[in-house]
């Protein structure tokens, strides 16, 4: 009962948490000095009848709290509007750049959760040694670089080598395999994935290096040295499994910001992915498309970290006394 | 928002005006002799890209230039003289009144899918754009203003009746994309809403439906757009197979495709990029461009916080400390040119030559300011009306860059003077919300840097200072009831002689007035690989929504 209280209770949180979000996505945004529709309207002998027409279509001439009621009815039947700036539904826009989002920044961040741990366990194995300091500098090196210095860096270094814009060969005209179009879609990914991978890793290295060295300093570690176990045992089976509970809420909340994208990465490597489509749309003041992006970003969020609080509840017994 | 304007409008083609234009140098066409090499796909980069494929949704000129090359238009430029040329339109004539527009058409001309396009194509577009104009069709509207009604009596003849005889009519039509009536009537009922959300793209196997040289094959939104060349198309065939937009979201990614041969060609280049392309072995063009960098002092006499900057000696002190000469060398580096009139030189005939700048002289504005009465403070600072010269300057997001260079110079010169200055970034909606604020009124601003981009002809940059652009257009807060009378004018002086006077008395008034003082007009930059040849150039770019020239003559050497 005890487990399941505690479900119900994470759980209710979650949800309430996604409903202030969604409140405050709607607020948020309005605050944002001018609309939409003063860029819009900004044709050549426009008239005020115009400007009205496009407040009508948008539903801006109606008090803000009944647009906010109107816009909860709207999410409540799944319908998340259409984008000001294209005139294209919102669900469509924005399914299309997490399509393209995905795969790229979970390539990256998962690379950068797999290197960060694994060097974060050797560099506290080996404390002190050359590997150490190598790894834990290097790790701090690229944690401390602006994504954009290096995302430029590799793009300049490898251009000539790898793709540097967009998601596949933008050229080709006619028919092509699905092999061939993977490939080409892979070979685009390479740079941006990595920029996002170099430029998370670092923080995964040094929390994982500081909570091993914490595990290893226990008594029972010392125990199992005076056992005479060799040190791989003693780091696999008795250090690492403790070690991981702080890395679980990390991994979970970078995770969730798996959908909210990598402005500065898919703005370098010309990405069409949601961070980028989230900075337009603040831009042009497409409320529509900013609430349905920060919508999906919020509920991910939210989700993965209801999934780690969970997962610490499987990890640690103590949550259950 | 940018302060550019989407689409280009026209010069008024007689051969008096036109002599002047200075407009389309530079071309690099090789003309269809000898040495053209046929086939081909070009491969363009651009950093401004497509944003709807609609044209009564699309904002950016990308789309505008990829309208212009897909659908027919009844006129277009000839960039290398400015002049009109024949389009969809082969030839048309005026009545003696200025009242009725004939324009006759290509006969026997097909859509891309075999289906006829007539004058009544143009003629159901034009009325579809009337019916809807306070609505779905509001952003092309302006482009039909004072007609009263569209007819084609026959296949081939579409006429244009006005209300009232319009000096700009043919830059006004150059700018309205004919579209397939059997695609687009649909979308014409009720309240035409359809007109909006139709979002035109194509899907495998069902290009976009075109009637220009060429066929939009493909598009993937913010990557990319496809052309290929059009079977149907009434005028003269391009040389190449097609071509390809590729859109980059940054100038480094994009100047880096170019050097490692990943694309071909690109449109605007930074002025950065253009010592490392030349050295790189590419073809660099450097020609006039409309675009130009403005200082704004509020005018608006009802400003109610500031009010020395009103006082014309202030203004004239202000811009005797401005280094146009130095912003045009630094900031630029050297590729723009000083200037003074908000009709840039590169309209031709329409920029009046005896608006020039005024000297960098700060000895000179020190003693206006002096004279004014403003005395340094113990700090350095004037005083005027007992509080400092202290102003910030609202720098919008556009002006990054140059801009900001821009400004650290004009700061330093103000400086000298006493005046005390500080930049206040923000977007560009942010920006204009600012100067017009409260609730368009334009009471609170103090200063502004911000660019314009004109079009051909001068009717749109003489607009945005009229009284009716508050909370539209204007972001000095000027407005003059004898400029809006001499704009009116000019709207309907037909005669292009007396249009020149007004337009010319007009500039003057502006710049004697100084809502704006115009520090430089921005040079175009494109880049090719040596392997194309023929493009030809505007002060527009090479990609540009004035003429299909451009890439009709392109060709591989």
């Amino acid at each position: 009962m005890r487990g399941a209280d505690y479900v119900i209770k994470r759980a209710g949180f979650a949800v309430l948490t996604i409903f202030v979000a969604i409140t405050i996505n709607f607020f948020l945004f309005r605050v944002l000095p001018g609309n939409a529709v003063a860029d819009l309207s900004r044709v050549p002998r426009a008239t005020p009848q115009l400007r009205h027409a496009l407040e009508v279509e948008f539903g801006l001439d109606k008090p803000k709290w009944e647009q906010y009621l109107i816009y909860l009815k709207q999410l409540a039947h799944g319908n998340m509007g259409v984008s000001y700036a294209t005139q294209q539904p919102v669900s469509t826009l924005l399914a299309n750049d997490l399509k393209n989002t995905i795969p790229m920044v979970a390539v990256g961040t998962i690379a950068a959760i797999l290197i960060g741990v694994l060097t974060g366990i050797l560099s506290a194995w080996r404390r002190g040694s050359a590997l150490d300091h190598l790894s834990t500098n290097l790790a701090i090196a690229f944690y401390a670089f602006p994504t954009q210095f290096l995302g430029l860096m590799l793009l300049i270094l490898f251009a000539s080598v790898l793709p540097t814009s967009g998601m596949m060969n933008p050229f080709v005209l006619g028919p092509e395999s699905l092999w061939a179009r993977l490939k080409d879609i892979g070979a685009h990914m390479i740079l941006p994935a990595l920029t996002v991978c170099l430029t998370l890793y670092g923080e995964f290295t040094l929390i994982m290096r500081s909570s091993m060295l914490e595990t290893l300093g226990e008594d029972y570690v010392l125990t199992a040295r005076a056992k005479g176990l060799p040190d791989r045992k003693i780091v696999s089976r008795h250090a690492l499994r403790n070690a991981l509970l702080p890395i679980a809420t990390v991994v979970a909340i970078s995770l969730g910001w798996i959908v909210g994208g990598a402005i500065l990465v898919e703005f370098i490597f010309t990405w069409p992915g949601i961070g980028w489509a989230m900075w337009q749309a603040i831009y042009q003041r497409d409320y529509p498309m900013l609430q349905g992006g920060f919508l999906v970003l919020a509920v991910s969020v939210i989700v993965l970290n209801f999934i780690a609080d969970l997962a610490y509840f499987r990890l640690d017994p103590r949550i259950k006394e | 928002m940018r302060r550019t304007m989407r689409l280009p409008a026209g010069l008024v083609a007689i051969a008096l005006l036109a002599a002047a234009c200075s407009g389309g140098g530079g071309s690099t066409s090789a003309g269809s002799s000898g040495g053209v090499k046929n086939g081909g796909t070009l491969r363009i980069g651009t950093a401004s890209g497509i944003d709807s494929l609609n044209p009564f949704v699309a904002q950016q000129q990308d789309a505008y230039s990829t309208f212009e090359y897909i659908y027919p238009f009844l006129v277009q430029y000839d960039t290398n003289n400015l002049q009109f040329t024949g389009d969809f339109a082969t030839r048309w004539n005026e009545s003696a009144d200025g009242l009725t527009w004939t324009f006759h058409t290509h006969p026997n001309a097909k859509w891309s899918d075999g289906q006829p396009l007539t004058a009544n194509d143009a003629a159901w577009t034009l009325n579809t754009i009337l019916k809807f104009s306070n609505g779905p069709t509001g952003n092309s509207a302006g482009m039909l203003a004072h007609v009263k009604s569209v007819t084609a009596p026959d296949a081939n003849t579409l006429v244009i009746t006005y209300q009232k005889p319009v000096a700009n009519v043919l830059s006004n039509l150059q700018q309205v994309a004919i579209l397939p009536e059997h695609v687009w009537q649909q979308y014409a009922t009720g309240k035409g809403t359809g007109l909006r959300t139709y979002n035109n793209q194509p899907t495998p196997g069902h290009p976009v439906v075109s009637g220009g040289p060429f066929v939009l094959v493909s598009y993937t939104p913010k990557q990319i757009a496809l052309f290929q060349r059009n079977p149907n198309f009434y005028g003269r065939k391009p040389h190449i197979d097609g071509f390809g937009l590729q859109y980059f979201a940054n100038d480094d990614a994009m100047i880096t495709a170019l050097k490692s041969h990943q694309i071909d060609a690109v449109e605007t280049v930074p002025v950065t990029s253009v010592a490392t392309l030349k050295a790189a072995g590419l073809h660099v063009y450097v020609g006039p461009g409309l675009e130009f960098h403005d200082f704004i002092i509020n005018a608006n006499p009802k400003k109610t916080t500031h009010r020395e900057l009103l006082n014309p000696l202030v203004r004239e002190a202000f811009e005797y400390a401005i280094n146009r000469q130095q912003i045009v060398k630094t900031a630029w580096l050297g590729y723009a040119q000083p200037g003074a009139s908000i009709v840039p030189p590169g309209t031709g005939a329409w920029s009046d030559p005896s608006v020039t700048p005024l000297p960098f002289d700060i000895q000179k504005a020190n003693q206006l300011l002096d004279q004014a009465g403003y005395k340094r403070g113990p700090n350095g600072i004037r005083i005027a009306d007992g509080h400092p010269m202290s102003y910030q300057v609202i720098f919008p997001n556009d002006e990054a860059g140059a801009g900001d260079r821009a400004f650290q110079i004009i700061q330093a010169g103000f400086q000298q003077i006493g005046v005390q200055l500080q930049q206040r970034p923000m977007d560009d909606t942010a920006a204009f919300n600012a100067i017009s604020a409260p609730n368009s009124t334009y009471q609170t601003f103090d200063l502004a840097m911000w660019d314009w981009v004109p079009l051909e002809d001068p009717d749109f940059i003489l607009s945005v200072l009229t009284c009716s652009q508050y909370g539209n257009w204007s972001d000095s807060g000027y407005c003059n009831p004898a400029y809006d009378k001499l704009y009116q004018e000019q709207g309907v002086a037909v005669n292009p002689k007396a249009r020149q006077q007004l337009v010319y008395q007009m500039q003057q008034m502006i710049y004697n007035a100084r809502p704006y003082i115009v520090l430089n007009y921005q040079d175009v930059i494109d880049a090719w690989w040596n392997n194309w040849t023929g493009f030809v150039e505007s002060n527009q770019n090479f990609f540009n929504p004035l003429s299909k020239q451009s890439l009709t003559e392109v060709h591989q050497t």
